[in-house]
């Protein structure tokens, strides 16, 4: 199959047979057992399991942050896979966003230049800048906290910051690898309905993990991992 | 991404004021020793050719070697003429140097009598200036000597008082011829310079026999640059076969290769300091890269590649490099200037009557001398040297695999 007859109909992330082995020393760790899968534009995806099951493995994998050792990840028809990694870093900063489940920010950077970090790499604008991040800020009540180094706000409100960066990139997804992990469950709630309503309003596709139930409840797709494998897929509409 | 960088270096204050301010010391304190140093050696240097004799110095082949009153230069005539026609030469100075004895009612001493014009010796040394009694050849006495003030206590002579010079001729037969005593020369010296005497030209070589024959013509060239083009030109004037042209390094090599030596032992200690500071410079930027492993992370997971993840260290460095030589800077200068305008008296350091391969170096002042080509020199070492030092953890930072980097928080 070749990448040009992908294009417009392909799957947004086609995930084939990808396998993931760890190599400690003499050990082998098979950390993905042959995953297959396939998200849609605008989908709002968890992948649930177990700590250790794969669930950061299988996210660095569709997020170009490290190579599977067999079968490949497609992003809109094209191979992400065995990119070097200087265009993987490229594809990133053109496509994907990411939050991650704690220490998301550049701690000598404000929050507003934390945001603004991947839209002055993408070479944006100062007004753009301000035109896409303003409201975004706004939005997710972080407005009078711009100025703010990360060690000046709470977990709930850095988490929030990283959002506003993934999102203010433009990206085809994003993906949060456990982005409630370090949260109380009340803050917890607020960001995830957060990014769920980010997710209806611009139809931003989401990937995140969690072994939170409560974050799964509300998550409209539940992928479940177990040692590296999916045990289960389940589309929820109830949340 | 400057930002970032600049902003890092301040992370661990402590750290980086540490590494600046051993930038800074070791910057400042080589521009002082560099001022120095430079200075010194020029001082050296033109005492070690004031005793010499001058820049250049032409004898009769193979003075050098016996330092007998026989070898002259027996036509002095176009040597000096062609010399003085040199724009590069500031002074000629025609010298009959005789080893002799020194005699009086009291006893015998050894002498190493000049026979000088002393109008011709002011541009190399105003020996006036070292005169502690009586005059320079005064013109009341019929044949005037200056002698050290040691020389006189040795043979209890006072000025006015009669001494006898025996020598050995130009055709090796002995000598006497009688002087008075005109003035006495500081004794401060130690050594050689304490044999020192002097005499006009004229007399010293009537009491050898000499004629118009000299034994030394010491050139004073006003720049070291231009030594060699005088030797060569003396070389070539007629007669120079039986002649010996030497630069006054050649003369007393031990002189100058004490200086060298001295300057390669300088050398080798800002080598030594050099790499002193490179480890401590690249083994902390190591530390700060490790500590930084997840934001390095970080910024590779949002887009920013491995060569701009080394940059970012790379300029870090820069940065540091800059602050450090910014103080050094100013402690150099500061340095360099208060001892540029106040000098260090050697003598007070403990330094006083010191001799270097027998020229006495006494009542060197000391000041400092900075000559921009050395000191542009002297700062792009210093910055190339913070910049290695940061290119091995600016690699280990870039080979940082983002998956890894991003797996340190569990
Ligand atoms: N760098 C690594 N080296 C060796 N084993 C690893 C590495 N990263 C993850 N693993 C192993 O791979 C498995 C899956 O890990 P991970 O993807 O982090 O799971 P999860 O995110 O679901 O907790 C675990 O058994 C883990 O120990
Ligand atoms: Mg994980």
């Amino acid at each position: 199959m070749s990448d040009s007859a992908a294009g417009e109909d392909a799957p947004l992330i086609e995930v084939r047979d990808l396998e993931r082995i760890y190599h400690q020393g003499e050990v082998e760790v098979r950390a993905l057992r042959g995953i297959n899968l396939k998200v849609e534009r605008g989908e709002f995806t968890a992948l649930a399991g177990p700590s250790g099951s794969g669930k950061t493995t299988l996210l660095n994998m569709i997020g170009c942050l490290d190579d599977p050792s067999s079968g490949e990840v497609r992003i809109e028809g094209e191979r992400v896979s065995g990119m070097s990694r200087t265009q993987a870093a490229e594809y990133r900063l053109g496509h994907i966003g990411f939050v991650f489940q704690a220490y998301n920010l550049i701690p000598v950077l404000t929050a507003w230049e934390n945001a603004e970090f991947v839209l002055l790499m993408q070479g944006v604008s100062r007004e753009e800048r301000h035109a896409i991040l303003d409201p975004l800020f706004e939005r997710v009540g972080l407005a009078e906290y711009k100025d703010r180094k990360p060690h000046e706000m709470s977990g709930g409100q850095q988490q929030r910051v990283a959002v506003v960066r993934a999102l203010g990139s433009r990206p085809r997804i994003v993906l949060a690898d456990e982005p409630t992990a370090n949260l109380d469950s009340a803050t917890s709630a607020s960001l995830l309905d957060l990014m769920l309503e980010l997710n209806r309003e611009r139809g931003v596709t989401f990937v995140f993990s969690t072994h939170d139930e409560m974050v799964i409840e509300r998550a409209r797709r539940v992928i479940r991992l177990d040692s590296g494998r999916v045990v289960a897929d389940e589309r929820d509409e109830g949340a | 991404m400057w930002k970032i960088a600049w902003r890092n270096l301040w992370r661990n204050r402590t750290r980086t004021v540490i590494i600046a301010s051993a930038i800074a010391f070791s910057y400042g304190l080589m521009l002082i020793s560099m001022g120095v140093s430079a200075d010194s050696y020029a001082r050296m240097e033109e005492k070690a050719r004031e005793a010499t004799g001058g820049s250049v110095l032409v004898h009769g082949a193979g003075w050098w070697e016996g330092q007998g009153s026989d070898v002259v230069v027996a036509d002095p005539e176009p040597v000096m003429t062609r010399a003085e026609a040199m724009p590069e030469v500031e002074a000629v100075m025609p010298r009959v140097i005789i080893n002799g004895l020194l005699s009086s009612a009291r006893g015998n001493e050894a002498v190493r009598l000049s026979g000088v014009v002393l109008e011709r010796e002011q541009a190399l040394a105003d020996l006036r200036e070292d005169l502690v009694a009586g005059e320079f050849f005064s013109e009341e006495l019929d044949s005037p000597v200056v002698i050290s003030e040691g020389l006189a206590q040795r043979l209890s002579v006072e000025v006015g008082d009669k001494v006898v010079l025996t020598a050995s001729r130009v055709d090796g037969e002995v000598t006497r011829a009688l002087f008075y005593v005109s003035g006495l020369l500081t004794s401060g010296m130690a050594g050689e310079a304490d044999l020192q005497a002097y005499a006009p030209l004229k007399l010293a070589q009537e009491a050898v026999g000499m004629g118009d024959a000299l034994t030394q013509v010491g050139v004073l060239v006003s720049a070291v640059e231009a030594q060699n083009e005088v030797i060569a030109a003396l070389q070539k004037v007629e007669g120079a076969q039986a002649l010996e042209v030497l630069s006054w390094q050649q003369a007393v090599p031990e002189m100058s290769g004490l200086l060298e030596f001295d300057a390669a032992v300088n050398g080798i200690y800002f080598v030594v300091i050099f790499l002193i500071v490179l480890f401590a410079i690249a083994n902390t930027f190591l530390m700060a890269v490790m500590e930084r492993v997840r934001e390095y992370g970080l910024l590779s997971a949002l887009g920013v590649g491995p060569g701009q993840v080394g940059r970012l260290v790379i300029w870090e460095a820069f940065y540091l490099a800059l602050v450090g030589m910014l103080a050094g800077l100013v402690l150099g200068l500061t340095g360099h200037l208060t001892i540029a305008s106040v000098g260090i008296d050697m003598a007070a350091m403990g330094a006083g009557d010191m001799e270097m391969a027998g020229i006495a170096m006494n009542d060197l002042v000391v000041r400092s001398h900075l000559e921009p080509g050395r000191w542009l020199l002297a700062s792009a070492m210093v910055l190339a040297v913070v910049m290695i030092s940061a290119v091995y953890p600016a690699v280990r930072a870039m080979r940082l695999a983002p998956s890894q980097a991003m797996r340190f928080y569990e």
